[in-house]
């Protein structure tokens, strides 16, 4: 099957006034499965957005290839457009329009026919809980409102591709789990996401893969699972009750506790709860958070 | 494709429609002000058999046309490049040459609008009876809009910000129309002046959209409808290469 999104090589050198050119990009290879959920994750400055500029085809790779469904998006670049939904880290609004006028102009720049506008607007609107705004200015939005409109503007013409760059910054908690709500139909309906955020809690909530980016590389890529059993202490410490109980082959004691080496969180989990049942008075595996994996690559 | 593009002209129409008051009430100030002043000194001058009052009218809705198209791209383009709405336009699936053309276009929509509505209210007092060329001046009128909305385009694509625009504005659009022979014959220019006319395209505009109306011509009309189609053609080639050097970097 093609993949969703193919990054091979990509590189790219910013030039500037009175600095040495700083390379944002560095042989950037990614692959984006069709109809998951993908976490872009990095500190501030480690090039995720330059790396959706380019795949959105608003600036261009220096070196390296992308490719959005197949569609090269140097070569075909409107193809490549027309499929993706993009929300930009910044929150702009147009001034002079309305909710309603901002949406309809913008998904007739992506080909909605006029006809389908409106109901598609309200729809969006619905999805967001946007509707009794419709008419106002976008201008007179509050900041999380803005970024809603902003979510709204991306998935309007149903995009395939749909990227989010920080879409729950400055969003309240409730309509946070709303977005994620959305997100998740979304790949439910098919739709592939790729998004950024700094929010851990919320990157292991939604992705089904994840890409740690830091200084213009990649330095991980793989599932949550993946990711923490490789920077877990791959092993699982409980206590018993009674410390005469015949041992599982393979649990070695270390004083009041015993450890186990685990291979599967959830399948060692079973086993030892199977083995030794009520006898077991305290048990913690040390899967770590994402929190501490991405401090652990990360840090400098 | 062309519902892509079409939304963005219509985006761009909506946006002056929302300030019609300064669409039109400004032009139609400037204009009603000049009249006033050169009716009461022209008296019943004549321009090559033509009453000045006439000449400089058409002269001066021609000025009227070039400046509100000119002006709607250039200020849109600048204001969204400030607000980092432009994002919008980067983000569409629209081709490069559609951009510009929907901007220049929707300049194209404002600047007749506004010409409509100062004829509707000044024609009344101005010694024109009817029209010599209706065809021709058909053709002026859009490819007139046109060569100077795209030239706003460029110039909106180029301008980092307000300060190179009004630059622009005052040295160099307002020096065209005051050589573009509006006022009066370019050939009564003195010296070099008449021959440096001819290279100034809205020169040709006003001429060619007065010869149009009233059937007088400074340089020959064919000469100047030549130049204009050049100059459109030339300005759409240049308004795509900086549409692409300045929204896809
Ligand atoms: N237009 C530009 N010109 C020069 N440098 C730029 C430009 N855009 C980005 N950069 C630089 O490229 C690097 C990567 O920036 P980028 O915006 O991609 O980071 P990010 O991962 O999105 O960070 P954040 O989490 O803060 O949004 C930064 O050092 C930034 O200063
Ligand atoms: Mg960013």
């Amino acid at each position: 099957m093609i993949p969703a999104l193919s990054v091979k090589h990509a590189g790219k050198t910013f030039k500037r006034q009175n600095a040495e050119p700083l390379e944002a990009l560095k042989d950037v290879n990614l692959e984006i499965k069709a109809g998951s959920i993908h976490g872009l994750l990095g500190p501030n400055g480690a090039g995720k957005s330059t790396l959706i500029s380019l795949i959105s085809g608003i600036s261009v790779a220096d070196q390296g290839s992308i490719e959005v469904f197949g569609l090269d998006v140097a070569k075909q670049t409107q193809a490549a457009k027309q499929i993706q939904g993009i929300v930009p880290q910044e929150v702009v609004v147009e001034p002079a329009f309305t909710v309603r006028e901002v949406l309809y102009y913008f998904s007739g720049m992506y080909g909605v026919p006029a006809g389908e506008r409106d109901a598609r607007i309200d729809a969006v609107l619905k999805d967001l809980a946007l509707s009794d705004k419709a008419e106002e200015r976008a201008r007179s939005l509050s900041g999380g409102m803005k970024r809603r409109l902003m979510i709204a503007k991306s998935i309007i013409h149903k995009p395939k591709l749909l990227i989010l760059d920080e879409p729950t910054a400055g969003v309240d908690v409730a309509l946070r789990q709303k977005i994620w709500e959305l997100v998740r139909r979304l790949r439910d309906e098919g739709t592939t996401i790729l998004f950024t955020t700094h929010y851990l809690e919320e990157a292991e909530q939604l992705c089904d893969r994840i890409t740690l980016i830091n200084h213009g590389r990649i330095i991980k890529d793989g599932s949550l699972k993946d990711l923490q059993q490789e920077f877990s202490k791959n092993v699982i410490t409980f206590e018993l009750y009674d410390r005469e109980a015949t041992a599982l082959s393979g649990v070695v004691a270390d004083g009041n506790a015993y450890h186990f080496p685990m291979t599967d969180l959830a399948k060692d989990m079973r086993t030892l709860t199977e083995h030794y049942q009520s006898n077991i008075k305290s048990i913690r595996s040390e899967a770590v958070s994402l929190e501490k994996i991405f401090l652990e690559l990360t840090k400098d | 494709m062309l519902t892509n593009v079409f939304a963005l002209y219509a985006r761009e129409v909506k946006r002056f429609q929302k300030i019609w008051l300064d669409t039109v009430v400004s032009p139609l100030m400037s204009m009603v002000l000049f009249l006033a002043v050169f009716g009461i000194v022209s008296g019943d001058r004549m321009v090559g058999g033509l009453p000045y009052l006439a000449f400089v009218y058409t002269g001066l809705l021609t000025m009227t046309m070039v400046n509100a198209s000119f002006s709607n791209p250039a200020f849109a383009l600048v204001i969204s490049k400030n607000l980092g709405s432009i994002i919008d336009i980067q983000l569409a699936p629209l081709p490069n040459w559609g951009i510009g053309i929907a901007y220049a276009l929707a300049a194209c929509t404002r600047a007749l609008l506004t010409l409509a509505v100062a004829l509707l209210i000044t024609i009344w007092f101005i010694p024109i009876h009817g029209i010599s060329h209706p065809i021709l001046l058909l053709l002026g009128l859009v490819l007139t809009g046109l060569e100077f909305g795209m030239l706003g385009v460029c110039f909106g694509m180029y301008a980092k910000n307000f300060e190179a625009l009004t630059f622009v504005t005052t040295f160099i659009v307002q020096p065209m129309i005051f050589l573009a022979g509006v006022f009066y014959p370019v050939a009564s220019l003195p010296g070099i002046w008449p021959m440096v006319s001819q290279f100034n395209p809205m020169h040709h505009s006003v001429n060619l959209l007065r010869y149009a109306t009233t059937g007088y011509a400074d340089t020959a009309p064919m000469l100047s409808l030549g130049v204009i189609v050049s100059i459109t053609v030339a300005v759409f080639v240049l308004m795509q290469w900086l549409t692409k050097k300045k929204l896809n970097s």
